[in-house]
């Protein structure tokens, strides 16, 4: 078969197509889906085109309706929405085949043969091992716990040994099946196509996934040997504590370079969850928060202004402690 | 003129000719049109044989089966189940009946 048969068909089919407008679309796509094959048959046999051999399409598409035991011209369903609905779709699915048809005779001799088609009929082995490959792959993901990442293989019950039994069962299966040819009949024909789609769409999901997953495990390895400040990260409040156990409040902290170390969240909200006013610049911005209570809970958030400020900047907490500290020095 | 050429005579039996020629062998359609032309019904029609396949195979009496070729398309090859000869015999007896009466009509026609 050459490159002006497969078009004859093709142009013949649709002929043929058109005049069985009159039928539903469902009966019309039945009543065509092997005559492609059918009329290869014919012209194979020689004696003329299939016009000069068949007559017109329309002459065809009669005698086949009425032979199968259709009368055209008065649709056997009252046009509605579903069949005007149904009857446009076949008109694009035509001419999306024909552009399909133009692109595949184009594209044939880029990859040295007359059509593309024939380069991918000789790879369809290959999708074969890949199907069974991504049926396994599809069974395995439907199978295991989701605890443990299924990686590159079947990995069913998380060992090697079933990966390996699925991916062997699936591409033999996927094999055989592939041997058998298209399936005569509607239904497994019509299952076999929706399981391929089935897993094209879980193909290139799984796929975004695998990649994804990779780009991730470098961005953690990034994280953890670059940055040695993730420690901290979780960090929301610093409290600092004297010699004595007092909370120390309106803490500056700085660095061996005069850098002002910054940790955690200014803001403060109170077990409740009400917000706080937070009443000291510096650490802690939530004295009420302190994980330890120290000998005096109540010296931060009450500020005593009055004795806070004659104490000076070293913090309100130590207003008690300026009296038995300072007096001794005097006194001695 | 006559309603009598072997087109309109066909079709009553076209249906009856195509199970009788997938009796002893399977055969996918343009060889089942070969079969037919070969044993003397050189008028029927491609479309013909091609629809009425497709309604016997709908109407349950025909299974069908997909043969990969390497040159060449796929074939899909039909072949008679239980329905179809149970089918072939009863519409055979059929045919044998009215066939023998316009036997016998004609010959009576002709001696008179």
């Amino acid at each position: 078969m050459n490159l002006t048969a497969q078009d004859e068909i093709a142009v013949y089919v649709e002929g043929v197509r058109q005049a069985l407008g009159g039928l539903p679309d469902t009966v019309r796509d039945e009543l065509l889906e092997d005559l492609p094959e059918h009329l290869a048959e014919v012209l194979a046999e020689g004696g003329g085109s299939l016009h000069e051999r068949l007559g017109p399409p329309d002459a065809y598409a009669a005698e086949l309706s009425a032979s199968a035991g259709f009368v055209l011209g008065q649709p056997a369903e009252v046009p509605g929405e579903q069949s005007r609905i149904a009857a446009t779709a076949a008109r694009h699915r035509a001419r999306i085949n024909r552009v399909l048809q133009r692109a595949d005779e184009r594209a044939g001799p880029a990859l040295g043969y007359s059509r593309a088609s024939e380069f991918l009929t000789l790879l369809r082995p290959a999708w074969w091992v890949l199907r069974g490959y991504l049926a396994a792959m599809a069974v395995a993901f439907m199978l295991h716990d989701h605890d443990t990442p299924l990686g590159l293989l079947p990995r069913a019950g998380g060992d090697d040994f079933t990966a390996m039994f699925l991916l062997t069962l699936g591409i033999l299966g996927s094999i055989w099946l592939g041997r058998q040819g298209r399936p005569a009949a509607r239904w497994p024909r019509r299952l076999l196509r929706f399981g391929t789609a089935f897993l094209v769409i879980f193909a290139v999901a799984g796929f975004f996934e695998v990649d994804s997953a990779a780009q991730r495990d470098r961005y953690y390895d990034q994280v953890s040997y670059v940055d040695p400040g993730s420690p901290y990260s979780d960090v929301r409040d610093v409290f600092v504590y004297d010699g004595q156990g007092k909370l120390l409040v309106g803490v500056q902290l700085y660095d061996q370079s005069g850098q002002p170390i910054r940790l955690g969240d200014p803001n403060c909200w109170d077990a409740e969850g009400n917000p706080v006013p937070i009443a000291n610049p510096g650490y802690p911005y939530c004295p009420v928060l302190a994980p330890f209570q120290s000998a005096e809970p109540a010296a931060a958030p009450s500020g005593e202004p009055s004795t806070g400020s004659s104490t000076g900047p070293a913090g309100d907490g130590d207003k008690q402690q300026p009296a038995p500290a300072t007096a001794p020095t005097p006194g001695g | 003129m006559l309603n009598v050429d072997p087109t309109q005579l066909l079709k009553g039996v076209l249906d009856l000719a195509v199970l009788a020629v997938l009796r002893d062998e399977d055969g996918y359609g343009y060889d089942i049109l070969r079969r037919l032309r070969s044993a003397g019904l050189e008028d029927v029609g491609d479309a013909s044989v091609y629809g009425t396949l497709r309604r016997l195979f709908n109407g349950g009496l025909l299974n069908s089966y997909v043969v990969p070729s390497d040159e060449g398309p796929h074939r899909k090859y039909y072949a008679l189940n239980e329905a179809g000869r149970a089918e072939l015999q009863r519409s055979g007896k059929v045919w044998h009946g009215f066939a023998s009466i316009m036997e016998d009509l004609l010959r009576e026609r002709g001696k008179a």
